[in-house]
């Protein structure tokens, strides 16, 4: 019966490595869940780029002025996936986690930070989508009533700093997990 | 810990004190912006020219935007906001000089929130008086828990938002800087810091006055 249990028989096998593989095994995966939050910018600066297209073909006078609220919302939208791409490079060229590891139990606690740290960063496919969507709608009405622009940008700038607060919890979480996980004191 | 060594500011050990680097940035900033104040008012004239003219722009749009936010009666909050504007947008700008944005240091942003925090408050009560803490049995007295909870979120989403903008964009150079090691001398990192110090930083120090100025407007009014 011992030999069906394969959960078993994985972690037993994984417990035949050394601590410092198995947590730069779990980085890797980490680093690759990290970038999972790509979805939200990639999504929300698409919509923003349509609308773009959409305000200068109503309004090809102002084709200046959307384009570069276009791109200043787009660039503020990208901020999740920058976090991302921040937490997936650190555990991949300044890894905190391998000089952290003292004995075996230690090694697994620091593996499954590395994985929750990317895991974590996901979270910013909401704020992506969100920025983006808010970009789009900016670019619209800066489309439509241009000499707003000011008020609009700095509505629009407001609005999406408040729909980053989720994003950036999730990247605070991820700097613990790295940085100062606070379990290990608890071994 | 180990860990915590890895992004953190460097700190120096004076007996039982632990000097971080982010006070003596700070105390840089401080000196700074005190030499570019005397500076700027060395010479008051009537007719202003040269330096006097860009002191005064800046005061007037700091006025204007005071004014636009909070309202005409509210200019007086304008010497704080104007001081927590410039002081953020120095702080953020200070990677671009080699130097370790104190910004990118929780304990400088969650001070910052904590005065914003205080100001929302105190300034609600004073202007309110006992009913602004009605205001937190609204809509219906049930909700006091979430209310709090509510309240005592704004300072950390503040003091977080600054932090882990700014600490992201430290990161994400410091790490170019280790990968591009001699061939940093190429013009590649300056694109980098074009958005992560110029625009982040100066986009971040706006954000974190106007979202002061929005709170505390919301809690007097």
């Amino acid at each position: 019966m011992e030999n069906t249990n394969f959960i078993v028989q994985f972690l037993n096998w994984l417990m035949t490595f050394d601590g410092k593989t198995l947590v730069m095994a779990a980085s890797c995966i980490g680093a690759g869940f990290a970038m999972i939050a790509g979805i939200g910018p990639g999504i929300g600066q698409g919509y923003a780029a349509g609308k773009g297209a959409e305000a200068t073909a109503k309004n090809p006078k102002n084709n200046k002025q959307t384009v570069m609220v276009m791109l200043l919302g787009a660039a503020v939208a990208e901020t999740s996936g920058i976090l991302a791409l921040v937490v997936a490079l650190i555990l991949l060229y300044g890894n905190p986690l391998i000089s952290q590891v003292t004995t075996q139990n230690s090694a697994l606690i620091l593996m499954a930070s590395a994985i929750g740290a990317g895991i974590s960063m996901i979270a910013g496919v909401g704020p992506g989508i969100g920025q983006g969507y808010a970009a789009g709608k900016g670019t619209e009405a800066v489309g439509k009533r241009p000499k707003l622009q000011s008020v609009i940008v700095r509505t629009m700038f407001l609005g999406q700093a408040v729909a980053q607060t989720t994003g950036i919890y999730a990247l605070i979480i991820s700097l613990v997990l790295m940085f100062a996980n606070p379990l290990l004191n608890l071994l | 810990m180990p860990g915590t060594l890895g992004f953190g500011p460097y700190k120096i050990l004076i007996g039982d004190f632990e000097l971080s680097q982010t006070v003596t940035t700070t105390w840089f900033i401080m000196a700074v912006i005190m030499l570019l104040v005397l500076w700027l008012t060395r010479k008051r004239e009537e007719i202003p020219k040269g330096a006097q003219n860009f002191a005064e722009l800046l005061v007037e749009s700091i006025n204007g935007l005071v004014k636009q936010t909070m309202g005409e009666k509210r200019v007086n909050f304008a010497p704080y906001m104007g001081t927590l504007l410039i002081f953020i947008a120095f702080a953020n700008l200070a990677g671009l000089f080699g130097l370790r944005p104190p910004t990118a240091d929780v304990n400088t942003t969650l001070a910052l929130a904590l005065m914003t925090f205080f100001t929302i408050h105190v300034g609600g009560t004073i202007s309110k008086g006992a009913s602004y803490f009605k205001g937190f049995l609204e809509p219906f007295p049930l909700l006091l828990p979430l209310n709090i909870i509510g309240e005592l979120a704004t300072p950390i989403s503040l003091s977080f938002r600054l932090f882990g903008n700014i600490v992201g964009g430290m990161i994400i150079m410091s790490l170019l800087y280790g990968a591009l090691g001699y061939f940093a001398v190429l013009p590649i990192p300056a694109v980098f810091h074009i958005y992560f110090d110029l625009f982040a930083g100066l986009l971040q120090s706006f954000i974190f006055t106007m979202l002061t100025m929005v709170f505390v407007s919301m809690a007097i009014d």
